[in-house]
């Protein structure tokens, strides 16, 4: 009874169980990996993210069109790559966390208190909380861009990017990156990183994810770019009405009134 | 390991990797289908967006292979080299005639099985036509067992396409492979490619189809999604 | 003197030194950050203020050392408005390796620590792997360090004046930066006196030329 009631954070309840199971063979649940491309960059105004869209199992694409965009505050999104479950856990306990401190401060949430949040926590579980992360966002010192390792370590660059898809996105930055790009060429200059990506790295796929980030706007552009729709299939798979024979009937009523009138089903 | 002493690394050599891909083949009344994409990856790195896994073995067998990718032309070249030269001889010559698709089939077994301690790693398919003219289809392991099918899917999507083609053309389809036309099987193939392509991270780029009729061999090439 | 790090984890491969002059120090670092063979940050600063004028050039596992670095910046903002005087650089120092030496087996994490206070000018201490604490009129760090000792011990000089550290820093780092592979990218100096600190960035033309056969 005491052992299941935790105040808060993570159960390790079935820790030794599951060791002791792993010793006989048995293999372990494996997480769902967002093998993804994420990237930003910081232009003349703002900051630029963006994100592929494919979740894989192993081999399998599990999510053709999964939001790796993830809210932080009004003033600030963060792109997610790794275990998909720590991604999107991290960044909303993080996001709950600048809520309450907006709250009690009356101030909007600075970048550098959402990074330092994010380090101190991934340390804390020092890289078993697999997510990397790509943060962005706009504050009183201007456009800020950052990237967070599992390990905790940050970076701070102009121009980034992570997941598997990370070189091939970072060689198409560093060759047509440059300082205080116009907003709609950062946005297409990501988008190409990113489509980069998708197309030359097997565990990111489909749709390129759009944030600008600027002074007191947000625009999130959701599917910004649709590169690899599906095409017409040659034929049509639904079976005819009466493909599966009828070999016999019952019919069993399952209401049964004894007293009064029958319940109105109509 | 913070004490600065790293762990003893043992570095071995590894003579198999996985190229990923899949293939697949239909025999029909009178003709088969064979096709397999064509991009050639590791891990999550694509090495090339074409590169042919089905061979034109004779006028009437093509050999699809899946795995590792230079095992499967290895393979394929051992076995042409043993069609086209036979014990000093070209076996049309030896025999006057072409090789049989079933003779064909046999052949690739002993060829998979006399490397049974060092296998080619490959998941092979043979389509053709058999000695009444009906579309044949062999599928393989990689050290030479093998079945005639009606069917047959293999390779990094099979777990994908080989319930769809039971479904369609196998013994719990509606319409039996037999009663399926030419037409109607390409469109299969297609459909079964472009499915596989949404989500198998290693089928993709194109579509290479082989059309095995009493006339010939007929090749076809289709895009697929590149991502 | 080879640090292991978690898979994945971004290691600071390194060439990191600093060197006492009268009146301050000079401190410089490569500036590469490698993740397995792929540069994560060709760009990274390891020069890493804890207050006004102390430093500390961070080496080995990212994460450790800029969580370590945090907390004694931490440390030292509490110490300056309790006692309404900068810290003294030993103070830096004995809290570094405080950290480093009670967690030790948690940690993979070289720090140099240097700065200039007023009761005693430039100071640089030195704190390896185990989390010792050495006093030393000059100190690497890093893989690339290793590289270096022989024309560090050659080249160094007591009493060189400020001008004099820069340049020997910056042969040094440069020769480290050549042959280490996880070394590389430009070179980050600072120095700090009693008049503050000021930085200085060498950028990839501007290396000093060394023997390239």
């Amino acid at each position: 009874m005491s052992s299941t009631k935790v105040a808060g954070g993570f159960s390790f309840e079935n820790h030794v169980r599951n060791v002791a199971l792993q010793n006989k063979g048995m293999a372990l649940p494996r997480a769902t990996k967002t093998g993804t491309t994420i990237a930003g960059i910081i232009f003349k105004d703002g900051v630029v993210l963006g994100a592929d869209t494919r979740a894989t199992e192993g081999p399998i694409v599990a999510d053709k069109n999964c939001e790796k965009i993830h809210y932080l505050a009004p003033n600030m999104y963060c792109c997610g790559a790794g275990t998909a479950a720590d991604t999107e856990f991290t960044t909303s306990m993080i996001c709950s966390d600048l809520e309450l401190h907006r709250l009690a401060t009356g101030r909007d949430s600075r970048v550098v208190t959402a990074l330092t949040m994010l380090k101190q926590y991934l340390f804390k579980y020092q890289g078993h909380i697999g997510a990397a992360l790509v943060l962005g966002g706009y504050d009183h010192s201007g456009p800020q861009l950052f990237t967070i390792y599992p390990h905790g370590s940050t970076d701070k660059l102009p121009y980034v990017t992570m997941g598997s898809g990370s070189l091939a996105a970072m060689a198409v930055f560093e060759a047509k990156w440059q300082r205080d790009m116009e907003r709609q060429d950062a946005i297409e200059l990501v988008r190409e990183a990113i489509e980069s990506g998708i197309f030359n790295d097997l565990g990111s796929g489909s749709n390129v994810d759009i944030c600008v980030l600027e002074k007191d706007k947000v625009d999130m552009l959701r599917n910004y770019a649709r590169p690899n729709e599906r095409g017409q299939k040659e034929q049509n798979y639904r079976f005819q009405r009466g493909t599966t024979d009828v070999l016999s009937t019952s019919v069993r009523n399952l209401v049964i009134v004894e007293e009064g009138d029958q319940m109105d089903t109509s | 390991m913070a004490d600065g002493i790293s762990a003893p690394i043992e570095h071995r050599y590894s003579p198999y990797t996985d190229n990923g891909g899949t293939i697949l083949a239909i025999a029909g009344e009178d003709f088969c289908v064979i096709a397999g994409d064509t991009r050639q990856s590791e891990g999550y790195s694509i090495n090339t967006r074409y590169a042919p896994k089905v061979f034109k073995m004779s006028n009437n067998s093509v050999l699809a292979n899946s795995g590792f990718h230079a095992d499967g032309v290895t393979l394929a070249k051992q076995l042409d080299q043993r069609i086209q030269e036979s014990t000093g001889e070209w076996y049309r010559h030896a025999h006057e005639k072409d090789m049989s698709t079933p003779a064909f089939a046999q052949l690739l077994a002993t060829t998979l099985y006399g490397k049974r301690f060092f296998p080619y790693y490959t998941f092979s398919i043979v389509g053709g036509l058999d000695k009444e003219g009906k579309g044949c289809v062999y599928g393989y392991d990689p050290v030479g067992s093998f079945e005639r099918y009606t069917c047959r899917a293999a390779g990094s999507a099979q777990n994908l396409i080989q319930p769809f083609l039971d479904s369609q053309v196998g013994i719990t389809a509606v319409n039996r492979a037999e009663q399926l036309s030419l037409v109607s099987v390409i469109r299969i193939v297609k459909d079964a490619f472009t499915s596989a392509t949404e989500r198998d991270i290693y089928t993709g780029d194109f579509i290479e189809m082989f059309i095995i009729t009493q006339e010939g061999v007929e090749t076809q090439l289709h895009p697929l999604k590149r991502d | 003197m080879t640090t292991v790090l978690k898979a994945g984890e971004a290691n600071l491969g390194t060439t990191i030194m600093a060197v006492e002059f009268d009146g301050g120090v000079v401190i410089a670092a490569d500036s590469r950050t490698t993740t397995g063979a792929y540069i994560a940050n060709r760009v990274t600063d390891k020069l890493t203020k804890v207050h006004d004028r102390i430093y500390c050039c961070r080496s080995g596992s990212a994460a450790d050392t800029q969580a370590v670095a945090d907390i004694v910046h931490y440390y030292m903002q509490m110490y300056s408005v309790e006692h309404s005087e900068a810290p003294r650089t030993r103070v830096a120092a004995a809290i570094f390796q405080e950290l480093c030496y009670k967690n030790k087996d948690a940690l993979s994490a070289g720090i140099i620590v240097a700065g200039w206070d007023k009761h005693t000018g430039g100071q640089v201490y030195s704190i390896p792997l185990g989390g010792s604490l050495h006093r030393q009129p000059f100190a690497i760090g890093g893989s690339g360090s290793t590289y270096i000792y022989g024309y560090c011990d050659s080249a160094f000089r007591v009493g060189m004046s400020r001008d004099e550290c820069v340049e020997f820093t910056k042969n040094a780092v440069s020769l480290a930066m050549a042959r280490d592979g996880s070394s590389g990218g430009v070179i980050r100096l600072a120095i700090i006196t009693e008049g503050g600190v000021e930085r200085i960035f060498v950028g990839g033309e501007d290396l000093p030329k060394h023997y390239e056969g």
